[in-house]
């Protein structure tokens, strides 16, 4: 099942709502290389909330997720993370070192508005 | 009945434990040397050592009766009632001349009730021993006349009562442990707490021994804390904890990083000098750690990344208090 992409002002909000396959990763990867481009966005959020499982690929996506989108230029962030799937990356060696994560969609749409207001400051 | 089966699988259960199966009671038959002979010899004796059997329990509640370490179990009269009629069980059971799974059961009866009590390991094999003597006593004016004879019957039947001591022990010994294990379980339990000082920070204080278990519990519990609070930062206080090794330092790393996972951010307070000079010896990448030198100036980092400020404000009649 493709995951529904959302857009909230210069945001895309990606909500994972089921368990997904390697395909739907790689789609999702695609998908918002693309929209990033074509809607100007300056943030991406990836809702995992739904996920009772994070294997290596899927870390590996989500890291290919967050590079790439900053190559676009613009920040993701990793949110919903479950207490049970965090222990498990942990005890897999999955730390996502290199992309920013928050607890939920709240959270990390406040990161994200902060990191626009510092860009913001320094642009001027 | 539902008691009376529950009573049945616990004794079941322990027997597993110290492991009494049929060869293993055969085992134990062999070490003290128990054989077809002694079998005949104790048959002998059987009738007068029956016959004596009350007197033989007196002897042994007797001499407990004055010893100090046996209270607890003199002092408690259902219990006292029970081992009475086991013990006087015991003693029919040992010239019997069947000691096999079901023998061994009935020991582990009693000895599960001397745990049960608290009865002291060493006033049981005291008063066993006057138990024995006693018997010794009674078999040897039954073969008054032949007294080679006598004396080998009750040797015989101090084989059969030293692989008694052995079961009876094993149970002593098995039941203590199980109350140190369920201690340190509870000990566990009580020793990782998450507490919640202000709106979404959290205080983790570590303290004693860390080993694979307790960081996994620690883990656990702290990654559902900051779920249900909302954390968004967590200050982990290491000051109780007294040695980090590489062990240690790795599932503290762990935490931290399931922590990050989460969205929430972790510093490390309270790691003494001796510690930091010796996870530093160590070589390990602490890139990841945030720490604080001790937990004030944690608790101040902290409370700076979520935009609290402390203010002192004057007291009511103009002066701060000192």
């Amino acid at each position: 099942m493709p995951v529904p992409v959302l857009k909230q002002g210069d945001i895309l909000i990606a909500s994972v709502v089921t368990a997904l396959t390697d395909k739907d990763l790689l789609h999702l990867k695609d998908e918002l290389a693309d929209k990033i481009g074509r809607m100007r966005a300056r943030g991406v959020v990836v809702d995992v909330t739904a996920l009772d499982v994070v294997d290596s690929y899927a870390a590996r996506m989500l890291r290919g997720i967050a590079h790439t989108a900053k190559l676009r230029g613009a920040e993701t962030v990793v949110v919903g993370i479950q207490p049970e799937v965090a222990f498990g990356m942990v005890e897999l060696g999955l730390s996502l070192d290199d992309v920013e994560t928050a607890l939920d969609l709240e959270e990390a749409l406040a990161h994200l508005r902060a990191v626009g207001a510092r860009r913001g400051r320094r642009g001027q | 009945m539902g008691e009376q089966l529950r009573k049945v699988g616990a004794d079941q259960a322990l027997a597993r434990e110290i492991g009494l199966t049929a060869q293993n009671i055969d085992r134990r038959r062999k070490i003290v040397g128990l054989g077809p002979e002694d079998a005949k010899r104790i048959a002998s004796i059987q009738d007068v050592v029956c016959k004596n059997a009350d007197e033989l329990t007196s002897t042994f509640f007797a001499y407990l009766g004055g010893l100090e370490e046996a209270k607890p179990l003199l002092a408690n009269h259902d219990l006292l009632e029970r081992a009475r009629d086991l013990k006087r069980q015991h003693i029919v059971d040992m010239v019997r001349g069947d000691y096999g799974v079901e023998y061994v059961e009935q020991r582990l009866k009693l000895g599960i009730l001397y745990a049960k009590a608290g009865l002291d390991t060493r006033a049981f094999l005291g008063a066993f021993h006057q138990l024995l003597r006693a018997t010794g006593l009674v078999v040897m004016r039954h073969h008054a006349r032949e007294a080679a004879e006598g004396f080998d019957c009750f040797t015989s039947l101090t084989k059969v009562a030293f692989m008694d001591i052995g079961i009876i022990v094993d149970v002593l010994v098995s039941e203590r442990e199980r109350t140190i294990r369920q201690q340190q379980e509870a000990i566990r339990e009580l020793s990782t707490p998450v507490l919640q000082i202000r709106d979404r920070m959290l205080l983790l204080p570590i303290i004693g021994v860390v080993d694979t278990q307790r960081a996994r519990l620690i883990t656990e519990n702290l990654l559902r804390a900051i779920r249900l609070n909302r954390a968004k930062v967590v200050v982990m206080d290491v000051t109780g904890v007294a040695t980090i090794d590489s062990r240690v330092a790795s599932h503290l790393l762990q935490t931290v990083t399931a922590t990050r996972l989460m969205g929430a951010r972790t510093i490390i307070t309270g790691l003494s000098s001796e510690v930091a000079q010796s996870l530093a010896a160590l070589g390990l990448d602490l890139g990841k750690f945030n720490t604080a030198c001790d937990l004030q100036s944690g608790l101040e980092e902290a409370e700076g990344l979520l935009g609290y400020r402390l203010v002192s404000t004057p007291h009511s009649d103009g002066a701060a208090i000192s």
